[in-house]
């Protein structure tokens, strides 16, 4: 005796629709939405390295910064949308500023700016601690309710922070292929002393990666400062999770860098559906121990630079 | 006549006659207190010397120490607590535990250098800082383990233990002092030589025969080794092992004080604890953003001593002494 074709088809879905599914998906689309998050913050950290050859210590702490400003201009205005216009701009203003003071000085011995990117993180943290407090405080979404996702209720704001993010993503390599401003930034990056010779003031150029680097960094804070916790360490759990995007992806390459947060997100929610975040995590960083060794240049190579 | 290396040697002595007098000069001159700290900007030291190490002498940037730090604390801990071992067994065990796990991982790090080392160092230190997290049987996770001291050990006949707290200052002084004179010697040494020839050229290095890849592993694992020590000690001085010790700040920490005292100087990994562990402790106790000032000395550091403490000393030294000589070029390349 056979099933009718649509008695099948439910019992299918009876069968995917069981508890563990649900929250396979639920945790997987989850993963994925982070990941475009971090894709935009390690993508900041990509170009500084690209550019400025700086192993950025401080970068998950920019990402930080773009949480608590969102969460003080919410504080300050009662409203959550001119967060969306002014965090990035203050960070871009902010990594303008920090580029001037703390790294041009140093820009010839790239050891060394570890050490002050390590020092710029405990001042941004310390200095977090200080204004916004030590205690972890809650955004709530700015857009509530929830729409029915595969069969979950799922949060609008998740939903909107994924569109904000490819937005963002897509503004920015549009920018980078089709602007002066793009063109040069990638001619500084192949290849600086020729870029100088035909008169492209490469320090300015260096002023707007770093700018551009905190302003991607601060607009993934204050889009996500509602799905996670605002937290002056907020940065220290982000910072080795977009190194890892950063070296998957392949270093400077900044399509791959995209494609390999949004990739390890999406892997680590689905490994949490079985096992604990910590092992999610491990296993993330073995990945990332394999691809150091065996494809330093990174998983996508094919990929445009 | 007075020249540097004279100046130098007195200053030498004399700071090696205060270490010496600490424990009878410190509660005399302040509070007792400041004695255990001194014995922690020891172990501290001989940490930041293991960075240095790698980075000063071989131009091996590692971000990841903090791992065989933890690997010698949680080796102390574990062998005084579950396996029952004395102070003797356990110091050792701690130690290899820690220079074991330095082979198992230098093998693979080792063959990346510059960016792709910190990373890889800084990767594998997270590997263990999660599992010590989640392994909360055998490490107690976030709290840690605290242990009761092992039981006594005995030199000669007179049985000691580190609850005199003067024979614990001179355990940890006698022991950082002898790991120092080791690296000393090592410097000295044809290996010494070689370190330098690799972090200067690899690639020169390589043409005139030496196996570069052997020698980092070497170092590798001597720098694992000063690492673990330090952790075993701190073990002992804390009574106590925790995970927090593995995460990379720690080592980050570390990368800090031996380049704002002088990577590639001896005692310039001194100079950058004793600086930062001194700020810590006097601002702490009055403001509790003392990180601030850390974080604001490492850049000024970095801005305007790029050759750290001890090199911003020996060019001011230079100036008086040689006034019409030029600096020595110094330029610390780390690029491959």
């Amino acid at each position: 005796m056979y099933d009718e074709p649509n008695q099948l088809w439910q019992r299918f879905a009876a069968l995917t629709r069981n508890a563990y599914m649900d929250k396979l998906l639920l945790l997987a689309t989850n993963g994925l939405i982070w990941g475009l998050i971090i894709a935009l913050i390690a993508l900041g950290l990509s170009i500084i390295f690209g550019l400025l050859d700086i192993i950025n210590i401080a970068h998950g702490d920019f990402f930080m910064v773009g949480t608590v400003l969102a969460w003080a201009i919410l504080r300050s205005t009662g409203s959550f949308w001119p967060a969306f216009i002014l965090v990035p701009l203050i960070g871009f203003v902010l990594g303008a500023l920090i580029q001037r003071v703390v790294i041009q000085p140093i820009h010839n011995a790239a050891a060394l700016s570890i050490v002050a990117t390590f020092g710029l993180s405990l001042i941004l943290q310390e200095g977090v601690r200080m204004t916004f407090g030590p205690t972890p405080r809650r955004i709530l979404p700015p857009i509530h309710g929830t729409i029915g996702l595969f069969g979950v209720e799922y949060e609008v704001y998740r939903l909107f922070a994924a569109v904000v993010s490819i937005a963002a993503l897509g503004a920015f390599f549009a920018f980078l292929r089709s602007t002066k401003l793009g063109t040069w930034m990638r001619a500084v990056r192949h290849d600086r002393d020729t870029a100088l010779a035909m008169g492209i003031p490469a320090n300015r150029i260096y002023v707007l990666t770093f700018a551009i680097g905190f302003g991607l960094a601060a607009l993934g804070g204050v889009v996500a400062a509602p799905i996670t916790t605002v937290d002056f360490r907020g940065g220290v759990d982000i910072l080795p999770f977009c190194f890892m995007a950063v070296i998957i992806g392949g270093l400077g390459n900044l399509l791959g860098t995209a494609a390999a947060a949004i990739l390890l997100a999406f892997l680590e929610g689905i490994i949490q559906s079985f096992a604990d975040p910590t092992a999610a995590r491990i296993a993330s960083l073995v990945l990332m121990s394999a691809v150091l060794l065996l494809r330093p240049q990174g998983l996508f190579k094919g990929l445009a630079r | 006549m007075i020249t540097r290396a004279r100046v130098e040697r007195v200053l030498f002595l004399a700071f090696a006659a205060f270490m010496l007098a600490v424990p009878w000069l410190v509660p005399a001159l302040t509070n007792p207190f400041w004695v255990d700290v001194i014995a922690e900007i020891l172990i501290w030291s001989l940490f930041a010397a293991s960075v240095n190490l790698l980075f000063g002498y071989v131009g091996l940037l590692s971000f990841g120490q903090a791992l065989y730090f933890g690997f010698g604390m949680y080796g102390v801990a574990i062998a005084t607590t579950d396996l029952g071992l004395s102070f003797w067994p356990a110091f050792i065990f701690g130690i290899l535990a820690a220079v074991v796990m330095a082979w198992v991982t230098g093998i693979f790090a080792v063959r990346l250098t510059w960016h792709y080392f910190a990373i890889i160092t800084v990767v594998f230190s997270l590997i263990f800082y999660f599992l010590a997290l989640s392994m909360k049987w055998l490490t107690g996770g976030d709290d840690g383990i605290s242990f009761t001291l092992p039981p006594t050990f005995s030199i000669g006949g007179t049985s000691l233990s580190f609850t005199s707290a003067t024979f614990q200052y001179f355990f940890i002084l006698a022991t950082v002092s002898l790991c120092f004179y080791l690296k000393y010697r090592l410097i000295e040494s044809p290996l010494g030589k070689a370190f330098m020839a690799i972090r200067d050229n690899d690639v020169r290095a390589s043409l005139i025969g030496l196996n570069t890849y052997r020698i980092r592993l070497v170092a590798f694992l001597i720098a694992g080794f000063l690492a673990g020590v330090s952790g075993a000690l701190f073990a002992f001085f804390g009574r106590y092992a925790s995970a927090t010790y593995m995460f990379y700040q720690v080592s980050g920490e570390g990368v800090v004080w031996a380049i704002v005292g002088g990577a590639g100087t001896l005692l310039g990994p001194i100079v950058g604890t004793s600086l930062f562990i001194v700020i810590r402790e006097l601002v702490s106790t009055h403001w509790e953003h003392h990180s601030l000032i850390v974080g604001v000395m490492a850049i000024l550091v970095v801005i305007f001593a790029p050759r750290g403490i001890v090199g911003l000393w020996r060019d001011s030294l230079g100036r008086v002494f040689e006034p019409h000589g030029r600096p020595a070029e110094y330029e610390l390349r780390t690029e491959p």
